[in-house]
């Protein structure tokens, strides 16, 4: 599907990609036992490393909705600034 | 749980709630005349919903007392890994992203109502459409149901048995059932706007006074643990790793087709105001289940050695222990109980109108009378809600333990509708067959799993082995169906697919 000027999350790999990574960092798979210290603000290294990753994705999904999602925003919001002209 | 500091003044606090909230569904249905005469006008606020209330909607919504309740003995029970419930509820928004953005367009063309009006246009089969009914209305009863035992252990908790469980459940009910039947979502909405606001302000006061209690040393929390008990902070082992994976896909998928949850998708005013709301709430989680996972990490400390019973009254204990710190803490520790109840509520009042909508629209106006008036298929929706929840109450009476294991059981069925929602959204040679084989085997399979006792087989949920089938079947089932098959979709609904104008 081709449609100049619009921007879908969907469309673009990327995104999927970076997100399946962030998810991947999240999950404490990768961790060796020993990762328990030192504490980090009272958090064990593995699950405050964890808690970074998790407020990455926050952070990147916030972003995702504002900067990656444009599909009849201009549309509508042209509408309404019409509408209110009137 | 039981709380021995309230009595009198819960008693009051909660009725000053229940005024509110009547008082706000009386002045959201005030000289409204099109509401009631209207499906997308009761259901769905008239597809005019701004920023604040979609925003607190699907906050209210989507993070309930049980969030509370029952998440912070989770942390107690596993500790350091019951971090995934910041996760799991984050991941929502990024299933959204897969399927939001092009079904809120779709709708708003297509003026749909339910999630189900959406797969009938898709796929233009009765058994599709009948199934995905079935699978949708037992997903939102027991999720109901839930929400209704919730509300009554919460309230006779609160108020040290003064009000009895089934009092407090009944009066909830009527509170509820009176401010939907004046306002509709637009009720809902503006409701959910006055419980997300107390849930966020009882959720920071609870955390503050917990680490209070601790001395306000969270490092030294986590080195006491260690002592005691080393599993809980310890790296988890491998199938932990593998549940938390599985969990994430069964919340992220389950949750974000949650028929509520899609039905605000559609009520959304513009898509501006849905992306600016999906944004905010990508925050949510580690400010709500992350503050109380921290609680209920600090709970072990405070109270040592809580067998499971024991620890699903932690909120509880807590709370009693904070409320004799200072009088004002006494009666923030009230109002945090009332802040429970209404965020109970404000889940409780959105699957309930999810309920009647697809009873009004679907069930009531697809086979039984299609030529019904609007105001009439409203009327049944309202009527047919109020039946259930007393159904339901009948079956609430006796409540099942541990809270945390029914959220789990009702996202198995609810989910199979994933495939057939979001893969056809995008693929347009998925057939109506396939799609009804892969939803029938995935809810038979994770209903066989789980009652069978296989809730998770290594770590993994038996929903998502069910989901695994299911998508498996509606991918390779269309591909070597491809040659019989027609196409349900005429012309000018691929052109709707394809968002041309």
């Amino acid at each position: 599907m081709k449609n100049d000027g619009i921007k879908e999350p969907i469309q673009k790999k990327w995104i999927w990609l970076l997100l399946l990574l962030i998810v991947l960092a999240i999950v404490p798979w990768y961790f060796p036992e020993s990762a328990v210290e030192p504490f980090v603000f009272g958090f064990p290294l593995w699950a405050f490393l964890s808690t970074v990753f998790t407020l990455v994705l926050s952070a990147y999904l916030s972003w995702l909705c504002l900067k990656q999602w444009n599909i009849v925003e201009d549309e509508e919001e042209a509408e309404r600034a019409e509408e209110a002209q009137r | 749980m039981k709380l021995t500091f309230a009595g009198m003044d819960g008693i009051i606090i909660l009725s000053a709630f229940a005024v509110i909230m009547l008082v706000i569904g009386y002045l959201s249905g005030r000289g409204e005349k099109n509401l009631h005469h209207s499906l997308s006008g009761y259901y769905l606020a008239g597809r005019n919903l701004g920023f604040i209330a979609l925003f607190f909607t699907l906050y209210a919504t989507q993070y309930s007392g049980n969030t509370i309740v029952g998440y912070a003995p989770s942390a107690y029970r596993t500790g350091f890994s019951w971090l995934q419930s910041i996760s799991f509820m984050t991941i929502i928004i990024g299933v959204y992203l897969l399927f939001a953005p092009r079904l809120y367009v779709v709708a708003k063309r297509k003026k749909f109502i339910t999630p189900t009006d959406w797969l009938e246009f898709r796929f233009k089969s009765k058994a599709v459409t009948l199934l995905s009914i079935f699978l949708m209305l037992w997903g939102l009863g027991n999720y109901l149901l839930e929400q209704l035992v919730a509300i009554g252990q919460a309230v006779a908790g609160m108020t040290g048995g003064t009000i009895p469980y089934q009092i407090a459940v009944i009066a909830f009910v009527l509170v509820m059932l009176a401010y939907e039947w004046m306002g509709g979502m637009k009720a809902v909405a503006f409701t959910d706007v006055m419980q997300g606001i107390i849930l966020m302000v009882g959720i920071f006061v609870f955390l503050i006074g917990a680490l209070y209690l601790v001395g306000g040393n969270f490092s030294e929390v986590t080195n006491y643990i260690q002592q005691s008990e080393p599993a809980k902070v310890a790296v988890p082992p491998a199938e932990t790793s593998i549940n938390w994976l599985s969990m994430l896909v069964l919340v992220g998928l389950g949750a974000s087709i949650y028929p509520h949850a899609v039905q605000r998708i559609y009520s959304a005013q513009s898509e501006r105001t849905l992306k600016k709301s999906f944004a905010r709430m990508a925050w949510m989680p580690p400010i709500t289940t992350g503050l109380v996972f921290v609680i209920g990490i600090v709970g072990l400390m405070l109270f040592p050695n809580l067998d499971t019973g024991g620890s699903e009254q932690l909120v509880g204990l807590m709370a009693n222990k904070i409320a004799a710190i200072h009088p004002i803490y006494y009666w923030m520790m009230i109002i945090f109980f009332g802040g429970i109840v209404a965020a109970i509520l404000s889940t409780a009042d959105s699957v309930l109108l999810s309920f009647s909508s697809m009873l009004s629209n679907d069930v009531y106006g697809k086979f039984i009378n299609p030529n019904a008036s609007e105001h009439k298929k409203v009327m049944v929706g309202k009527v047919g809600g109020i039946v259930a929840i007393f159904g339901l109450l009948i079956i609430a009476w006796n409540p099942p333990g541990t809270l945390y294991q029914i959220f789990v059981l009702k996202f198995e069925l609810l989910v199979q509708v994933f495939p057939a929602f979001v893969l056809g959204l995008y693929w347009k040679k998925m057939s109506a067959k396939p799609v009804f084989l892969g939803m029938l085997i995935g809810a038979a399979l994770s209903g066989y799993l789980t009652l069978t006792g296989h809730k998770t087989v290594y770590g993994i949920h038996g929903g998502v082995i069910g989901l695994m089938a299911n998508f498996a079947v509606c991918v390779l089932g269309t591909i070597f169906a491809k040659a019989t098959a027609k196409s349900a979709l005429k012309e000018e609904d691929v052109s709707v697919l394809e968002l041309k104008a």
